[in-house]
C-alpha cells in the first residue's frame, strides 16, 4: 500500500448488487475508493490487473467458495481480507480465517461497525514505526524489558501469558480462530485442547481488563476464537509510541 | 386469536360430553326395553338374544368404555335370567344353551369394547385435525402480521425520506433502524426453530467459560437492555464447562431479551451462575410481574404467548432455548421466584477438564 495516497482502494466482492450499491456509498463517503466484482474469478482478474489496499468479500459467492478465492489470493499478497456471512455459518467462517482472512462481519451489520473494523485493518497493516513500547488504552506493553502496566502499575504474566499476549498484539484486531492459537502457542498437538486457551484467556483477562464480564481489550467471537481490540471505544485512542 | 388459547382447546379426554348418571339410565331403559319386547313377542330365546346383541351395539356407538361394559354386562344376565331356561333363573338346563351364552357374552363384551375404542379414536382424530388447523392459521396471521408490519414500516418511511422534510430525517431513520432490527430478530428466530424441527442442529461441544458467554450474550443484546440495570451474580472461579458457545449465547441472550421485553424498565435483569451438584447453571432472573398463572407451568413450547404478551414476536424464544439447551444435553427451567418476577435457569452437565499445562513457576 502506497502510505501517501489519500485514498485507500477498497475492492468488494458480493453477487448481490444491492450490497454492492450500499457498500459503494458507505465505503466512498468514508474517503475510501470503490472497485466492485460480482464473483470471485472476476474479483481475482479484478485483483491481478491492480492490487487494492483491502478487499471486502462475501462468503456466499455464485462461482468459487470463499475459501478458494481466499486460498488463491494468498498465493500472490498479504492484504488485509474482510469476510461477509450469515448466521449459522461459523464452520465456513473459521474454515476463511484460517485460510488466510483478517476478520469477518455477519450480515446485516452495521456501516459504523464496517467502518470500525476496516480502519483497524488497514491501521494495522501500516508500515511499523520502529517502536519497542505498544499503549492499548490503559495497557502499556514494553517489549524491550517484557514489561506489561496496567494504568501505569507493572502486571506480572507468566511466561505462557506473555506469549498469549504477545501473539494479540502481533495480530491486534484480527480475529483469530481457537485452532490458530492453540497451535502457535502449544504446538500442532494441542489444536483442539481449548481448554488450555479458556484457562489462561481467563487469566489474562483477570490481570489486564477491569471488568472480567465485560472484556474490553481480548473479545471473544462466538465459536471462532479471540480478537484482541487494540482501540476500544470506552478507553483512550491507542498509540503507537 | 392467541396461539395459547389453541393449544389449551386440544381434547382432554375421549370420553362422550353425555353426563354419566343420564347414560347410564339410557343404558337401563333400552336392557329393559328389549326384556319387555321379549316377554310380549313370542320369539325364541336366541332370537331375543341377538335382539340383545343388537341393541349392545347400538348402545356402544353412544355411550364411554365403562357404561358399554356395564350393558354388555347386563345383558347378558338379563338375558339368562329372564329367557334362557328355565327361564326366571340364572340356572342353564341343557349344556348348549351354556355354550350360545358364551358366545353371546364374548361377542357383545369384544363388539362394544371395540366399536367404543374406534369411536374414541375417531373423535380423537378430528379434534388434533381441527387444533392443527387452527394452529397452522394462527401462525400464518401472526407470521405475517410479524413480517408485514416492520416492511410496512420501511415502505412508508423510505418514502418520506425521499421527499420529506429533512428535519424528520432522524426520526424517520430511528423508525428504519426499529423496523429492520425487528425483521432480523424474527428471522433468526424462524431459522432457528426450522433447524431445530429439521433436526440439522448439530450441537460443537467444546469447553466453555460461563462468564464469557454471558459478556458475549449481554453485548449482543445491548441495545434493547439499554438503561436497564443488569445485576450480574458470577463467582470468579467459575469452573469449565462442555457446551456449544454459540448456541448457549443465543440461549441467554433470548431469556435477557425476554425479560428486558415483558417487564417494566425500571425492573432489573439479574443474571448469576454456579456450580452444584455436578452441574452448571446459569439463572437469568427479573423483578417484573412473572410469568402468568395460564403459561408458568410449561412457557417453553413453541408460539406459546402470555396473554398480555406486549406486541412483537411470534412465542418462539423460549421455544429455542428450550430445542438449544436439550440438544447439549441440558435442562431448564423457569418458575416465578417467591420474592416476584420470572426466573430461568439453564442446567448443563459439569465435566472436570483435563488438566492444563502450567508455568506458574
Amino acid at each position: 500500500m502506497n502510505p501517501d495516497r489519500a485514498k485507500p482502494d477498497v475492492l468488494v466482492i458480493d453477487d448481490e448488487p444491492q450490497i454492492r450499491r450500499l457498500l459503494r456509498l458507505t465505503l466512498s463517503d468514508a474517503g475510501y475508493t470503490v472497485r466492485e466484482a460480482a464473483t470471485g474469478q472476476a474479483g481475482l482478474d479484478e485483483i491481478a490487473r491492480h492490487s487494492p489496499d483491502a478487499i471486502i468479500l462475501d462468503l456466499g459467492l455464485p462461482d468459487l467458495s470463499g475459501v478458494e478465492v481466499l486460498k488463491r489470493l494468498r498465493e500472490k499478497s498479504a492484504m488485509p481480507v474482510l469476510i461477509l456471512s450469515v448466521l449459522g455459518q461459523e464452520d465456513r467462517k473459521v474454515a476463511a480465517l484460517d485460510a488466510g482472512a483478517d476478520d469477518y462481519l455477519t450480515k446485516p451489520f452495521g456501516d459504523g461497525e464496517l467502518l470500525a473494523r476496516l480502519r483497524a485493518q488497514l491501521r494495522r497493516i501500516k508500515p511499523a514505526v520502529a517502536t519497542n513500547t505498544f499503549c492499548f488504552g490503559a495497557l502499556e506493553v514494553d517489549l524491550t524489558h517484557r514489561r506489561v502496566l496496567k494504568a501505569g502499575r507493572p502486571v506480572k504474566l507468566t511466561a505462557m501469558e506473555y506469549a498469549l499476549l504477545m501473539l494479540f498484539i502481533t495480530h491486534r484486531d484480527k480475529a483469530l480462530t481457537h485452532r490458530l492459537i492453540l497451535r502457535e502457542l502449544w504446538g500442532p498437538h494441542a489444536e483442539r485442547q481449548t481448554h488450555y486457551l479458556r484457562t489462561y484467556m481467563l487469566r489474562l483477562r483477570r490481570k489486564l481488563e477491569d471488568d472480567l464480564d465485560a472484556p474490553q481489550f481480548f473479545q471473544t467471537e462466538s465459536g471462532i476464537g479471540y480478537r484482541f481490540v487494540s482501540a476500544p471505544p470506552n478507553s483512550a485512542p491507542s498509540s503507537e509510541a | 386469536m392467541s396461539a395459547a388459547n389453541v393449544i389449551s382447546q386440544t381434547p382432554a379426554g375421549v370420553e362422550p360430553g353425555t353426563p354419566p348418571v343420564r347414560a347410564l339410565a339410557v343404558v337401563v331403559a333400552a336392557i329393559a326395553a328389549v326384556t319387555l319386547v321379549g316377554y310380549v313377542v313370542p320369539l325364541g330365546f336366541e332370537a331375543i338374544g341377538y335382539i340383545y346383541l343388537f341393541t349392545v351395539i347400538a348402545l356402544s356407538l353412544c355411550v364411554g368404555h365403562w357404561l358399554a361394559l356395564v350393558a354388555a354386562v347386563l345383558s347378558v344376565l338379563t338375558w339368562d335370567y329372564a329367557f334362557v331356561p328355565p327361564r326366571l333363573s340364572f340356572f342353564i338346563l341343557h349344556f348348549d344353551d351354556v355354550l350360545v351364552l358364551g358366545t353371546y357374552s364374548i361377542t357383545a363384551l369384544v363388539a362394544s369394547q371395540l366399536i367404543v375404542r374406534i369411536r374414541a379414536l375417531q373423535r380423537e382424530r378430528e379434534q388434533l385435525l381441527t387444533a392443527s388447523e387452527r394452529l397452522h392459521r394462527t401462525l400464518l396471521d401472526s407470521v405475517s402480521h410479524e413480517l408485514k408490519t416492520p416492511l410496512a414500516v420501511l415502505q412508508s418511511a423510505t418514502a418520506k425520506l425521499a421527499d420529506g422534510d429533512p428535519a424528520r430525517r432522524i426520526l424517520l431513520a430511528t423508525e428504519i433502524r426499529a423496523a429492520t432490527l425487528r425483521l432480523d430478530q424474527l428471522v433468526t428466530n424462524l431459522l432457528d426453530q426450522t433447524r431445530l424441527e429439521s433436526g440439522a442442529l448439530r450441537p460443537h461441544l467444546d469447553w466453555c467459560d460461563a462468564h464469557d458467554l454471558i459478556a458475549v450474550a449481554r453485548r449482543s443484546v445491548a441495545e434493547a437492555l439499554e438503561g436497564r440495570e443488569v445485576r450480574l451474580d458470577l463467582p470468579a472461579d467459575l469452573p469449565l464447562f462442555r457446551g456449544d458457545a454459540a448456541l448457549l449465547e443465543q440461549v441467554l441472550a433470548n431469556l435477557m431479551l425476554n425479560a428486558a421485553r415483558h417487564t417494566p424498565p425500571e425492573c432489573f435483569v439479574r443474571v448469576a451462575a454456579g456450580a452444584a451438584r455436578g452441574r452448571i447453571f446459569i439463572t437469568v432472573a427479573d423483578n417484573g410481574p412473572g410469568l402468568p398463572p395460564e403459561i408458568v407451568a410449561d412457557p417453553f413450547q413453541r408460539f406459546r404467548r402470555g396473554p398480555d404478551a406486549c406486541t412483537g414476536g411470534i412465542g418462539l424464544g423460549l421455544s429455542i432455548v428450550r430445542g438449544f439447551v436439550v440438544a447439549q444435553g441440558g435442562e431448564v427451567t423457569a418458575a416465578n421466584n417467591p420474592e416476584g418476577g420470572a426466573c430461568f435457569t439453564v442446567y448443563l452437565p459439569l465435566i472436570s477438564p483435563a488438566r492444563v499445562p502450567d508455568d506458574e513457576s
